[in-house]
């Protein structure tokens, strides 16, 4: 039997509703380099129903000093700090090659303010191979913008307006878990004209080296990812799906078939493998498949009937 | 780079437990792997979500397999003490750029902290192979947290181990440093290497640069991808900031911003 697998996603249409968490992936370059080095691999960058680039700014940002990353529990943290090259240096490196690939490219958009922001889709928008974006107003480790502007709906509601004047193409906000009431912020970009929702970004958190008696990195907050947050995604999903009728992004330690499965039935449209990403390499490519055979195997003709398809008792 | 299943061949303690030696059985790596390379390591425990980067001691193309040495460090090093012969685990590899010891080299001194010592042993072996005489330092707390010793002085036809040991418990009573600042001294030497504690590799490539000699690093961070995509083990270089997984571990320490 063969499963539809295509979604839309905010006027985004993917083949399968698998892309990657941004971050974890670069722009993929290295994974595909990688995955044709490897003769079990299931298929080129392409397996993907998108592509999520690293976050960009407009100028060309260092990320954070100190130890960036630690593990925890069934989990990690990080502090990169959004380090990138800025866009001229993505437009004219990561996506000439991306435009290779054959695979719609999502571009996820940082700033300092609405006006960076804005300037970064402005430069994107001279570009034919972007598909998306993904406005990441939700990141705990940049000191101004990032996650300030994603914890204030009218803060939310003004970058997501700026960004929504700056483009027609499908426009994605990605939202933070750390807030008292996630669906008052969606609400909010939703009605600022956002196209979809990814939730979520990374739960705050920080690590303390006991032997030492210091904070392990050198802002203190860090942001947690991977299996440990995967209930707290969830139940933003669920809950976020109830609050406003465009498409969910689900983004939390998803990492095989039956994880993406319980966010679309949280309500999530399509899923993203971000921490995944790390521990196995191949892991988000062969995703998709696996989603396949488990639909297949569980009488499922199209991978839509599950949306939201939470039942009673 | 490669995705592969690894086999385990052993697993044993050395130094009293401190430092482990985990032999796998990974043909397509080891026929690949150059000195200073490292492997990704995936750990059994599903707790465990990150991969540990290994560097890797010894390797047998003909056997097919590699030896890593490392020090247990946490929890993860300490679930990876526990494997045991003929489990199977996750490998990615060979990672890296290694030692790039110059084709004119005729003199080259190693000098290795601690587990420092074990990613110097292939480089030492191939510069020993060119012809070049090769001198090691190899420092350490006490005596028996010596792991490579014996296998270096097997291993070099002409040049000298020099020992050091904070304890005097053997060899040189002190510091790697301090035998490294003698030899530098007494000798004329073309390429130095070094890797261990970073405050060491910060002394030796301070008193290189005096010499003159070209002087290579091998850094050591926290990492997650391995492959150069998360940007968690960047190190800032003159040239901005760079990958410690792909355009490390070993780099020139006049790039190096210690």
């Amino acid at each position: 039997m063969s499963v539809e697998l295509s979604v839309n996603l905010g006027g985004l249409v993917m083949k399968n509703p698998v892309t990657v968490a941004s971050g974890t992936f670069g722009s993929g370059r290295e994974y595909a380099e990688l995955w044709s080095a490897s003769p079990s691999c299931p298929g080129p960058l392409n397996a993907l129903g998108a592509i999520t680039t690293k976050g960009v700014s407009f100028e060309p940002w260092a990320g954070n000093p100190g130890i960036r990353i630690t593990e925890t529990a069934s989990g990690m943290l990080n502090s990169i700090g959004l380090q990138n090259g800025g866009v001229e240096y993505f437009c004219s490196n990561d996506l000439v090659w991306l435009a290779s690939q054959n695979v719609p490219v999502i571009v996820n958009v940082s700033g300092h303010s609405g006006e960076e922001y804005t300037k970064v889709i402005q430069r994107l928008e001279r570009e034919e191979a972007v598909a998306a974006y993904e406005v990441n107003i939700s990141c705990p480790n940049v000191a101004s913008g990032g996650m300030s502007f994603g914890t204030d709906a009218a803060a939310a509601a003004e970058v997501t307006k700026l960004c929504r004047q700056a483009t027609k193409r499908p426009l994605l906000v990605k939202l933070t878990p750390n807030v008292t009431d996630i669906t008052e912020i969606a609400r909010a970009v939703e009605a600022a004209g956002a196209d979809a929702i990814s939730l979520i970004n990374t739960v705050a958190g920080m690590a303390i080296d006991a032997q030492k008696r210091t904070k392990v990195f050198d802002r203190g907050v860090a942001g947690l990812s991977g299996p440990a947050v995967k209930p707290v995604a969830l139940y933003a999903v669920y809950r976020v799906y109830q609050a406003v009728d465009i498409p969910l992004l689900g983004i939390g330690g998803i990492r095989s078939a039956c994880d993406a499965v319980e966010f679309f039935l949280a309500g999530a449209t399509a899923v993203a493998v971000g921490t995944a990403n790390f521990s196995d390499p191949l892991r988000a490519l062969r995703l998709a498949e696996e989603l396949s055979a488990w639909c297949a195997s569980e009488g499922i003709q199209d991978i839509k009937e599950l949306r939201g398809a939470l039942k009673d008792g | 780079m490669h995705e592969c299943t690894a086999t385990v061949v052993s697993s044993e303690a050395r130094c009293s437990g401190l430092l482990y030696e985990l032999v796998l059985s990974a043909p397509p790596l080891a026929a690949q792997v150059k000195p200073g390379q490292f492997v990704h390591l995936a750990l059994l425990q599903a707790e465990h979500i990150l991969r540990r980067p290994l560097s890797v001691y010894q390797a047998n193309k003909d056997a097919g397999t590699l030896t890593l040495l490392f020090q247990v460090m946490g929890e993860g090093t300490r679930h990876l003490t526990e494997l045991t012969s003929a489990q199977q685990l996750q490998v990615l590899g060979p990672i890296g750029q290694g030692w790039n010891p110059p084709e004119t080299a005729k003199r080259a001194l190693l000098i290795g902290g601690g587990v420092g010592a074990a990613p110097l042993y292939l480089l030492a072996g191939e510069l020993n192979d060119r012809g070049v005489l090769t001198e090691v330092i190899l420092g350490a707390a006490t005596a028996d947290l010596l792991a490579c010793e014996a296998s270096f002085v097997t291993l070099l036809t002409a040049g000298q181990v020099h020992i050091t040991t904070d304890d005097g418990s053997r060899g040189y009573k002190g510091f790697t440093t301090e035998v490294a600042a003698q030899l530098l001294a007494e000798n004329r030497y073309d390429y130095v290497a070094t890797c261990g504690p970073e405050p060491m590799q910060r002394i030796v490539a301070a008193m290189t640069a005096e010499s003159g000699a070209l002087c290579e690093v091998s850094l050591e961070r926290r990492m997650a991808c391995g492959i150069g995509a998360c940007l968690s083990c960047v190190v800032d270089t003159v040239n901005g900031k760079k990958r410690a997984c792909v355009d490390g571990p070993v780099f020139d320490a006049r790039e190096v911003c210690w």
